[in-house]
């Protein structure tokens, strides 16, 4: 589904972030991506979403080549993905209803399917009775919620979370974890970005260690380990 | 389905208006300070200009005629005088029409009429008014009107009287039309850069809202829409604000033109193109707001 084939990306200042990377994720697959901070793993999810242009090498979604969408087309691409950061990136103007309803409304969906997959999904993450607040009113595990609603809410065929758990408490970070994983046995693909060793080896699924901007072990059932 | 994303954008810039609060509040409140600035400037200048044309009426040269100089004559020396290209009117002022005058501007009519009946017969002279195109050219035409074939008809030209006051009128007039225009091309020029920067300060406390909108698959348009029906909004309020203002605006000024233009004050011409005003004003306010927004926004939606 998604294939990396001799990336790199150097950005400006020779800085190397990823080097020589050949990959492949399956449909359905539940990656985990670890490694210290600036191994290149948030590089890596940015050329999934076409945020970011390799240097070198190409990415395929679906066996399609990312660098020949043409860059109107890009928002339609992007509606293949769902998308949480570890700063939720909500926006503030917007109330928890109308935050996930606008990945619906970009999209040209009507009011009537708004009205109807909107609260199924904030019901899904356990938000259902605080569709009317606004995000400053938020605890962080309850505006990450909402990130992953929204992220959702569109049926994405990927789920790219990056570092969704470095703002979260414990309790917090399990629980999206867990939605994680559900959404995953549903059949979404979903990649994790982390530093978080106990998560990580809680979930025991697929583990792709970086180091120093290339991958250093792909394991099936893998483990944290630096 | 371009509809439902337009309507869709619509509301939301709508929304975006009125739950900014402050934001709004800050940048409506610099659109019309810009707009009321150059709304002053113009209307200022306009008035100025009324004053100056009104004054510049007032401004001519009297030529008076002999007694023995039949109206004919008056005719038709007026005729001639009529096609010189300086000269943009010529009126004739009989020997009848001038007592009418200057019983009328007298307060002792009486007293003027007794001595008219000692004299027999009325002692005015006929005359002509002339004014001219351009207050510069009263020397000239003073002087050909002195040189002409009817010189020896005339028994005096008013216009070395009338010099001095000529002369400075004629300065004031140049003078201000010069700084005026100046003054506020300068002021014009400022307002539309603080907009303009007022504007992209909005924008700039929305940059990372458009990474998001972008990440969750919105097009640039779809991202762009609503903050230009923002703008629209701004221009179209501070429109009507500064309509409010202007209006307070010439009531207090009103007085001073008061008999000074033609149109009888400044609240009469207010209201004589209030429509034209109050349509400039939005349409210069919504302009302003669409351009300012459109451009500031383009820098954030370069991926």
């Amino acid at each position: 589904m998604i294939k990396f084939e001799n990336v790199s990306k150097i950005y400006s200042g020779n800085f190397v972030a990823l080097e020589n990377i050949d990959l492949v994720i399956e449909s359905g697959e539940f990656v985990s991506i670890v490694g210290q901070s600036g191994v290149g793993k948030s590089t890596l999810l940015k050329l999934i979403s076409a945020e970011e242009q390799p240097t070198e090498g190409r990415v395929y979604f679906n066996e399609r080549p990312l660098d020949v969408i043409k860059k109107k087309h890009l928002p339609y691409f992007r509606r293949n993905i769902g998308t949480v950061f570890q700063d939720f990136k909500l926006l503030p103007q917007k109330t928890v209803f109308e935050n996930v309803a606008y990945a619906l409304e970009v999209a040209g969906e009507t009011n009537e399917e708004i009205a109807e997959k909107v609260p199924e999904i904030l019901d899904i993450v356990g938000m259902s009775n605080k569709m009317e607040k606004y995000p400053h009113q938020l605890s962080g595990g309850e505006k990450q919620k909402v990130s992953l609603a929204r992220a959702l809410v569109h049926n994405p065929q990927v789920i790219l979370a990056d570092e969704p758990s470095g703002n979260l408490d414990p309790v917090s970070t399990w629980e999206i974890m867990q939605l994680l994983l559900k959404i995953n046995s549903l059949g979404t693909t979903v990649i994790l970005a982390t530093h978080n060793k106990e998560i990580v080896d809680k979930i025991a699924k697929r583990v792709i260690s970086m180091e120093f901007g290339k991958v250093a072990r792909d394991e099936v059932k893998g483990k944290y380990i630096i | 389905m371009k509809w439902l994303k337009l309507v869709r954008t619509f509301n939301e810039g709508c929304v975006n208006f009125y739950r900014n609060g402050w934001l709004t509040f800050a940048t409506v409140s610099i659109l019309a300070t810009s707009l009321f600035i150059i709304s002053i400037t113009i209307m200022l200048g306009f008035t100025a200009n009324l004053i100056i044309a009104n004054l510049q009426d007032k401004i001519n040269v009297s030529v008076y005629f002999n007694s023995s100089v039949t109206e004919e004559r008056v005719m038709e020396i007026k005729d001639k005088l009529s096609q010189y290209d300086e000269v943009k009117s010529v009126d004739y002022v009989s020997k009848e029409k001038a007592l009418e005058e200057l019983l009328g501007l007298s307060s002792n009519a009486e007293t003027i009429n007794k001595a008219l009946e000692e004299i027999g017969e009325n002692p005015l002279p006929a005359s002509i008014v002339i004014r001219a195109n351009d207050p510069g050219q009263y020397e000239k035409i003073a002087e050909s009107v002195n040189n002409s074939f009817f010189k020896d008809d005339i028994s005096s030209v008013n216009y070395a009287e009338n010099k001095k006051v000529i002369d400075r009128l004629t300065g004031i007039i140049l003078m201000s039309r010069e700084v005026g225009t100046i003054f506020g091309l300068v002021f014009v020029f400022v307002s539309i850069l603080i907009t303009f920067n007022a504007i992209r300060i909005t924008m700039y406390s929305h940059r990372q809202e458009f990474e998001v909108m972008r990440l969750v698959g919105a097009s640039n348009l779809y991202i762009r829409m609503p903050f230009v029906f923002e703008g629209i909004l701004y221009g179209f309020v501070a429109g009507i604000v500064v309509m409010i203002l202007l209006f307070v605006a010439s009531y207090f000024i009103s007085p001073l033109t008061d008999g000074n233009i033609p149109q009888g004050n400044l609240l009469k011409v207010y209201f004589s193109n209030f429509f034209l005003i109050i349509g400039g004003l939005i349409a210069g306010g919504v302009l302003l707001g669409v351009i300012s927004s459109f451009i500031a926004i383009r820098r954030y939606l370069k991926i």
